[in-house]
């Protein structure tokens, strides 16, 4: 088993260049003969925040409360980090079966294939971070020593959603219809994650379920470091309905980490071991 | 020991014919049905399984050229695959010792939106270059492909033979010490065909071991040292060049015309000696009799001809060569004599005859009577004007006997 996630790194690593040629084929194609050009990369976070704000704006209209600039900063850092996670996947799911003529015709380490997929989907959500970087001030968002959590939490969510990639990848080269599956779970998702509204919304119950997905700890992580300022090692309270409630346990986080590692290793070591059969399922 | 580049021993693959499971739907009963009998073990084959290649073992010196010939569907392909490491062998091991480059589809890297210049770099790390080498050979590899003023024109817009071209030149680049070649040598016009052959034997000379795959006898020929032949997945001959594609071709099918419903003549024997193949000398002749008998008042152009792979070196009739036919009676026994000078290049060649009529029709058609496999002779040089010195006559009746003699030019 060592051996197996040994060798997987390793031969990555040997095929760095590989990775770097085809992540940069993949951007290439996505901007050539491309109408929107750059603008495509902000494009789903876009509509993410404004979707949010359309519902953020509904629910204030019901609870009477007036919808917040720093609701919008939420929503938005939510939404660029969803848009990461559901790009990767679309591009990462089928990347094995795009690229079958390389699968069937030339041996390289095929964790490379869904690897580029989701270091050109880093590259659009780079420029949509940047994005942030400078809308942020203007909704109310200040410098704060918390700030040192976000390589944490980026490194978490690039280690989680390169982990359900490759297993996706892996699984619709098997299995076809694995594709149209994530694209109704992708479709719905949003609503499994709190981007629109924060977990403590939900009620106790309802929060104790939403942090079994291990973006919630991810993304509301980044919120309250970013947008809060709030140190995530200690637990925090918040108002909810005007009573206070605990809304972050730093064992969110730890949940988060678990559960992105052992994923990506779980699904290299799957990936390495069903290798030899692609290029004849494929 | 240390000098086999290449070996493999008692390899078996197996394959399934027809669909498998493609969706998860299928997949749950499958799997439950396998849970309920139990794994199958892999020496054994499951409805709808076969194996394209059976206890294949083989091994390659460094520095030899070993082609591998057979006809579609022998397994070929299959066998190049494990060697790129694509598949796995169901049964058996194999080895490799040094740095691999396959020229298997050389542009299946290749994406039509880029442009040759992003493919260069793209397709050279596909196939395991590095950048730095593939920037300092990039001049190189645009001179080899012959592209020019279109690098930077994206490849969708190249014409095929530029295509197969520019993506040859990247992997002739890759400087392997085991190079596997499967049929890409079809690609591009006979010039860059030349280059190809050059460049590979180059290549040879330089020590790099090599896999050849080819239906083009000439080449593998002119290319390797060594063959091995593949037949329904099955190694059935393997060794020396000129016996594995004399073998080639007495397992294949030829040109079979349809023949006459009621024969009229038939060949009593061809070329009484051993009938069996010859090797022989550049230049050295070689008699042919071919004995005919009448089963009734006839008019006959026995024919003989001889083949190199799909090529005709020769083809007449003794009608064509005597300016008459050769007329017979029922009962009648006629030994003609074939008499060729072998002045050819080196290669295998096959020999045929036919009993014909005069209307084009056939008694009886031997396309592969023997096979004659001529010896090397560094006087004859690729596709030669060669004298072929051919005559034919019926040796009964020596009043009739006419040399004809021409020179000709390989096809």
């Amino acid at each position: 088993m060592l051996a197996d996630l040994k060798g997987a790194s390793v031969e990555v690593w040997q095929h760095r260049e590989l990775l770097e040629q085809l992540t940069k084929r993949d951007i290439k194609l996505r901007y050539k003969q491309a109408a929107m050009g750059f603008a495509w990369a902000i494009f789903m976070p876009c509509l993410i925040v404004l979707s949010g704000l359309i519902i953020r704006f509904a629910m204030a209209q019901i609870s009477g409360q007036a919808l917040h600039p720093k609701d919008i900063a939420n929503i938005a850092i939510k939404g660029v980090g969803w848009s990461f996670f559901v790009g990767a996947l679309g591009f990462a799911t089928a990347s094995l079966i795009g690229n079958s003529n390389l699968v069937t015709k030339i041996y390289f380490p095929r964790e490379v294939l869904p690897l580029a997929s989701v270091a050109a989907q880093g590259f659009d959500t780079s420029i949509g971070l940047l994005t942030l970087v400078v809308i942020l001030p203007f909704l109310g968002v200040r410098l704060h020593a918390s700030f040192v959590w976000i390589p944490l939490l980026l490194f978490l969510l690039v280690t989680f959603t390169t982990g359900v990639s490759m297993f996706l990848s892996c699984a619709n080269l098997f299995f076809r219809d694995v594709k149209y599956i994530v694209q109704v779970v992708l479709m719905f998702g949003i609503f499994f994650t709190p981007i629109f509204f924060e977990p403590a919304m939900l009620g106790p119950r309802g929060a104790m379920l939403a942090t079994i997905n291990p973006l919630t700890g991810i993304l509301e992580g980044l919120r309250l470091a970013v947008v809060d300022g709030r140190d995530l090692l200690h637990p925090i309270m918040g108002m909810v309905k005007g009573v206070e409630r605990q809304i972050w346990n730093p064992w969110e986080l730890v949940y988060s980490a678990v559960c992105a590692v052992s994923i990506l290793l779980g699904s290299t070591l799957m990936f390495r071991r069903l290798q030899p059969l692609f290029a004849e399922y494929v | 020991m240390s000098d086999v580049a290449i070996g493999m021993d008692a390899v078996w693959k197996k394959f399934h014919r027809g669909e498998r499971h493609d969706s998860l739907r299928d997949l749950i009963p499958a799997a439950a049905r396998r849970l309920m009998r139990g794994a199958q073990p892999a020496t054994e084959l499951g409805q709808d399984d076969f194996w394209a290649l059976r206890d294949v073992s083989f091994e390659v010196q460094r520095g030899d050229a070993l082609g591998i010939i057979g006809h579609n569907g022998a397994g070929k392909s299959t066998l190049l695959k494990i060697l790129t490491r694509l598949l796995r062998p169901t049964l058996g091991t194999y080895a490799t010792n040094g740095r691999i480059g396959a020229l298997i589809e050389v542009t299946a890297g290749f994406h039509p939106d880029l442009t040759g210049r992003e493919n260069i770099f793209l397709n050279g790390s596909i196939i395991g270059m590095k950048k730095a080498d593939i920037a300092r050979r990039f001049d190189a590899i645009v001179d080899f492909s012959g592209i020019g003023e279109f690098i930077d024109t994206p490849v969708k817009r190249y014409s095929s033979g530029m295509n197969a071209r520019l993506g040859f030149s990247v992997a002739a680049h890759l400087e392997p010490e085991i190079l596997i070649v499967d049929e890409v040598l079809s690609v591009g016009d006979y010039t860059f065909q030349g280059k190809c052959i050059r460049w590979m034997q180059n290549l040879l000379g330089s020590g790099t071991t090599v896999i050849f795959v080819s239906h083009n006898m000439d080449s593998v020929l002119s290319l390797c040292n060594t063959a091995l032949l593949l037949d329904q997945g099955r190694v059935t001959a393997q060794g020396d060049l000129k016996k594995v594609i004399g073998e080639y071709y007495n397992s294949g099918g030829r040109y079979r015309p349809e023949l006459l419903p009621e024969p009229k003549a038939q060949t009593v024997e061809f070329s009484g000696t051993t009938g069996g193949d010859l090797v022989v000398g550049p230049g050295e002749r070689v008699t042919f009799t071919h004995t005919v008998s009448a089963l009734e008042d006839v008019e006959l152009g026995p024919g003989f001809f001889v083949h190199r792979g799909e090529k005709t070196v020769v083809d007449t009739t003794y009608a064509r060569m005597r300016g008459h036919p050769l007329r017979m009676r029922a009962g009648d026994t006629v030994k003609i004599e074939w008499s060729l000078a072998f002045n050819l290049p080196a290669g295998v060649y096959e020999v045929g005859y036919h009993i014909g009529n005069i209307a084009g029709g056939y008694h009886e058609y031997q396309s592969r009577a023997c096979i004659v496999t001529v010896g090397d002779d560094p006087r004859v040089k690729g596709d030669s004007f060669v004298a072929l010195h051919l005559d034919a006559h019926r040796i009964e009746n020596p009043s009739l006997h006419v040399t004809a003699s021409g020179a000709g030019v390989l096809p």
